[in-house]
């Protein structure tokens, strides 16, 4: 099994290993570069002072909560003066001169960047395949069929396979729909989304800005705890970034949760699935009614019309944050004649073809003659898929669902856009929903291939969410598989 | 569902689609906007939209001037500046 966090610090603390030591063994995996899980990697001369300064904390026995830890960047978060694509050609040459807020946390306590991220053109897929900079490689291999290049999930493609694979502790990305649980699934780490209005979303790229969050993906519970506690606080920068008081979630982790504990089953969520994912939550199931946790099945009457109000609100937030890619103040302009020529040329030959596809799907659910009956009207029944989460949130305590309906599947398999779109019918009502949820892998399938379950709680509750999560680990016990 | 007009449909959204490309989106465009019709069949009369999930983030701050973003901080990822200014070409005669 791979170190967690606090097992890195024991180490630095107890000098068995320097920062600058621990900061090499990753870069040198990152920069192997064999699963094209970054699109860049940080000279290790602009990480010097950082590494020095760190070092400098646990010699004199005061190191900040994640002194000296190397961690991924989405290449979806602002850095300042370290180039920031978003997978994206029209971006690809963008050096913020501000670092986003969340980066900026992760920066204050200690840690140190090895590189951004791949991920998919704008945040937008479920593969990493529509990035400008190549697809990533999923670090695992169906062990059938050996040769097959497997794709990681996406959007956080690359955040996921990069923790898989070993070139950083952790990573952090962004979950609009499913972008950081699928991924984490396929490649068998954990991944949380927490409450929408956690994390400040200030400084990261805007995809759908009401259901865009940031979150890690680790290869612990543990180490999700110790990321969200450093990035999930209020700011007056995010209008959305909500004010209540944080929790440490480190504190009382490991211990059982204080009451008894009901977990709801949608019986609707495992129609036709495969035996492998059924495997899945009967494993759960097993593992945690040992704890005297309860289960009983749920039922929810908006679970078809998830993807449907998903796939008209991100494309319309998208067509309108998408906007502001003009070819005039920063990007890559292609030249024209007149203004309107920069746009129109811009904006043609910078955006790949999925993100011209949820632009032109946005553009049109908002336009004229059709803005009632299709972007209205979906954000109705996004009030009703969340009073179907609330209904049943006041039965049960959490929700237990597959992450994903299928394995990692191979590169290029998927052509047809609405196929690739329903990879994230798990993950999205919570999304819809703005519900915290947490994926943690939960065995292999028959082709040896990882698997996740996803636990969702009830809003701001992430403390207990991570309570139960560390506890499932604990018992399905995959990482000493 | 009535036809898509895609070459309005791009414009709204300020690009030009090579005509080769022009039946491929469109084509996909309907297929997509065929999946999301089932919403129809929802009643959602007595319903209000949705905005923001959480509904109880309003935060109220003290309206101080804070240093932020020099010009040439705004300016550095400009494709083309003159002086002080995003550099186009000429929009009025």
């Amino acid at each position: 099994m791979k170190n967690s966090i606090s097992q890195i610090k024991k180490a630095l603390i107890e000098k068995k290993i320097s920062v600058s030591e621990l900061y090499d063994e990753y870069l040198v995996k990152a920069k192997s570069g064999n699963n094209n899980s970054f699109n860049l990697v940080i000279d290790r001369e602009n990480n010097i002072s950082s590494i020095k300064d760190s070092q400098n904390r646990y010699d004199n026995g005061n190191p900040l909560p994640l002194d000296g830890i190397p961690l991924g960047i989405k290449d979806l978060f602002c850095t300042k003066g370290i180039r920031t694509t978003a997978s994206s050609k029209i971006l690809s040459n963008f050096i913020p001169n501000y670092e986003s807020f969340v980066t900026q946390q992760l920066l204050n306590d200690g840690s140190i960047f090895i590189g951004k991220n791949n991920c998919d053109e704008f945040a937008m897929g479920s593969s990493n395949e529509t990035s400008y900079f190549g697809p990533v490689i999923n670090p695992w291999k169906n062990k059938n069929s050996q040769k097959d290049n497997l794709v990681p999930g996406g959007s956080s493609g690359g955040s996921a396979a990069a923790v898989a694979e070993g070139s950083c502790v952790a990573s952090i990305g962004t979950d609009t729909g499913g972008s950081i649980r699928q991924p984490a699934s396929l490649c068998g780490i954990v991944g949380l989304k927490p409450t929408f209005g956690s994390c400040s979303r200030w400084g990261i790229v805007a995809f759908a800005s009401s259901l865009d969050q940031a979150g890690p993906l680790t290869n612990c519970v543990e180490d999700a705890a110790y990321i969200l506690n450093s990035v999930n606080k209020h700011d007056f920068n995010d209008s959305t970034s909500s004010n209540h008081q944080r929790e440490d979630y480190l504190i009382d982790m490991n211990n059982s949760l204080e009451k008894k504990v009901k977990i709801g089953i949608p019986s609707d969520y495992l129609e036709d699935v495969s035996d492998d994912i059924l495997n899945q939550i009967d494993n759960t199931k097993k593992a945690l009614s040992k704890h005297g946790i309860e289960f009983v099945d749920v039922e929810f009457k908006t679970t078809e019309y998830a993807l449907s109000t998903y796939y008209i609100l991100a494309p319309a937030e998208a067509s309108s944050n998408l906007a502001r890619y003009d070819g005039v103040r920063y990007g890559v302009r292609e030249d024209g004649e007149s203004l309107d020529d920069i746009y129109l040329n811009s904006r043609t030959k910078g955006f790949g073809d999925e993100v011209t596809r949820r632009i032109l799907i946005g553009a049109y659910v908002l336009s004229a003659g059709y803005y009632d009956a299709y972007y209205r009207q979906a954000q109705k029944v996004r009030r009703l898929i969340k009073n179907d989460f609330q209904r049943i949130l006041n039965e049960v305590d959490f929700i237990l669902t597959p992450t994903t309906p299928n394995e990692a599947f191979k590169i290029g398999d998927k052509l047809d856009p609405i196929s690739m779109y329903k990879n994230d019918i798990y993950t999205v009502p919570t999304s819809l929903a703005g519900l915290p949820g947490i994926s943690i892998p939960s065995g292999l399938s028959k082709n040896g291939l990882p698997l996740g379950v996803q636990f969702i709680g009830n809003y701001f509750e992430e403390k207990t969410l991570l309570q139960l999560a560390a506890l499932a680990e604990k018992e399905l016990s995959f990482n000493e598989q | 569902m009535s036809d898509i007009d895609i070459k309005r449909i791009s414009y709204l959204a300020k690009l030009k689609l090579p005509s080769e490309k022009e039946e491929f989106y469109s084509n996909s465009l309907k297929d997509i906007i065929k999946w999301v019709d089932n919403l129809k069949k929802v009643d959602t009369k007595k319903i209000e939209p949705l905005h923001n999930v959480t509904e109880k983030t309003v935060s109220i701050r003290n309206d101080e001037v804070i240093k932020s973003n020099s010009v040439d901080d705004v300016l550095s990822n400009a494709p083309e500046r003159a002086q002080n200014f995003f550099k186009v070409p000429k929009v009025v005669e």
